[in-house]
């Protein structure tokens, strides 16, 4: 008994309509959770950087927990612990907002964020201190050495690490499956509960999948070329 | 070039795993165990007794009964209702007992043994959504099991209703009680004990009508007639010797909180 190969038998009709969807659930997802979690990020690092140590710690407990708690568990607590916590009238007004999107988006969102802020720190640690050091000593303040000097250039340099960051924020949006949100694998494994191809289906999301990904690495590598400095 | 290498290889491997094996009945006998795959997480069907914590139901019971027969021991596989079928046609399992409804497209895939069960599908709701029809579902979330007839069936009997789909009963469930979807679709009895459990906390109703009715078989890979045979063998002498009645009321009967009373015959599914 051979296997034949049959993508066109997932590719049709009303299959087709849901692999669509779940492009475009998957992709509305990842743009979402990618804004939660650079707004995030951006704003961690900037509370870490306050000269006040609970400040910092808050930071650290943030990204230790988003780092150490499997992401799926973080996406169940959103999902079914967080909004029991809420009054009522907050709680059924989620519910009746497409929550599944909502909850998984902060999910991702808060625990991408914890990469950023990360990937941020380690850019400015990069910057040697003597450029600190030398902006103070032009007259400039703390707040103009950081904005002219140190994050111009600590901006750049987290580039590909951040474009590493969002290929996985991409890839986790995956697990928002499991709360019932109608992403791409999702759809993929529905398709394949009706239809038996189990190849094909996991066949047409692979290819989805890298093709998106790939696209997101080029997108990465211009913003890296078009910012990068000349070095004279 | 490599992608198309790569695919090629994965074909190839897709092919041979789905090439003919030994008779299987063979291999059951000379290995000494039934491997039946079932699902742990659907009482009264396949659940963990909490005292033992071995996985007991009437699932098990017919899975028992064919390796008792075969002289062989049973060794139980929990599995997720969407692995199901996936996990049998590539032989990691020789039997289905999860709660496996019959529908045409699974019968194309599968065999299935004499229907040994027939359930309702319905529809659990919550007491104050005063949900009490069908029809009130349209425009509504219902929740079921990933791959489970119960989805395909609500959006074959309800199309206007959204169905969300969740890896286990618990979640599925939880989303009902918790107001995240309106209904929950699933085998009737199994909606029973969770109405049963939530009675307190969150008064739950059962919408009378049933989404669709289906037969239960056990799920056997196509092409194993001689382990069919046996199989359909031990389900109808298991009807005709009263056994099969002693175990529906042992699970369902009026000692239970089902209070059922058996309206079914084993047989052939008549698709």
């Amino acid at each position: 008994m051979g296997y034949v190969f049959d993508p066109a038998a997932v590719l049709s009709g009303q299959y087709l309509d849901w692999f669509l969807w779940g492009i475009a659930t998957t992709i509305a997802l990842t743009a979402a959770a990618w804004l939660v979690g650079m707004t995030t990020g951006i704003i961690l690092t900037l509370v870490r950087m306050v000269p006040f140590r609970p400040c910092e710690w808050l930071v650290v407990g943030y990204v230790e927990y988003h780092r150490n708690v499997p992401l799926l568990v973080q996406i169940f607590l959103w999902y079914f612990g967080i909004p029991e916590l809420l009054p009522d009238v907050l709680r059924d007004w989620i519910n009746s907002h497409n929550s599944e999107f909502v909850l998984a988006t902060i999910a991702l969102g808060l625990a991408n964020g914890a990469y950023v802020t990360e990937d941020l720190r380690s850019g400015i640690q990069s910057i040697p201190k003597t450029q600190y050091e030398a902006a103070r000593s032009i007259g400039f303040n703390y707040m103009q050495a950081m904005g002219w000097v140190i994050l111009p250039q600590a901006f750049r340099i987290v580039i590909p690490p951040l474009v590493n960051q969002t290929l996985l924020l991409f890839k986790n949006t995956s697990l928002a499956m499991a709360i019932g949100v109608g992403e791409l694998t999702y759809r993929t494994r529905e398709v394949d509960s009706y239809t038996f191809k189990t190849f094909e289906a996991f066949a047409v999301a692979t290819i989805v999948y890298l093709g998106i990904s790939f696209a997101i690495m080029a997108i990465g590598n211009i913003a890296d070329r078009k910012l990068k400095l000349e070095i004279r | 070039m490599k992608l198309t290498h790569i695919l090629t290889i994965g074909v190839a491997l897709a092919a041979a795993t789905t090439t003919a094996r030994a008779d299987q009945l063979a291999d059951i006998k000379e290995r000494g165990t039934l491997v039946c795959g079932t699902l742990g997480t659907a009482e009264p069907f396949s659940f963990q007794d909490p005292k033992t914590r071995e996985i007991v139901g009437y699932d098990v019971d017919m899975c028992s009964k064919v390796a008792d027969h075969l002289g062989v021991k049973l060794e139980l596989k929990p599995m997720s209702v969407e692995a199901r079928i996936p996990e049998l046609m590539q032989g990691r399992v020789d039997i289905l007992a999860a709660n496996l409804g019959w529908t045409a497209e699974r019968a194309q895939q599968i065999d299935y043994s004499h229907s040994y069960f027939v359930s309702q599908q319905k529809v659990v709701v919550t007491e104050e959504s005063g949900i009490t029809a069908l029809e009130q579902l349209a425009g509504k979330k219902v929740s079921a099991l990933k791959g489970s007839s119960s989805a395909q069936g609500v959006q074959r009997e309800i199309p206007d209703a959204e169905t969300v789909t969740y890896q286990d009963t618990s979640s599925a469930f939880l989303a009902v009680v918790q107001g995240k979807v309106d209904g929950f679709c699933a085998s009737e009895l199994i909606l029973v004990k969770l109405r049963k459990q939530a009675e307190e906390s969150s008064p739950l109703s059962i919408i009378e009508k049933s989404v669709f009715v289906e037969p239960w078989g056990l799920g056997i890979r196509k092409g194993e007639t001689a382990f069919k045979t046996e199989v359909n063998k031990v389900l109808t002498d298991l009807d005709t010797s009263g056994e099969a009645d002693g175990l529906f009321t042992k699970w369902f009967g009026p000692e239970t909180v089902y209070e059922m009373k058996r309206d079914f015959k084993i047989g052939e599914i008549q698709g």
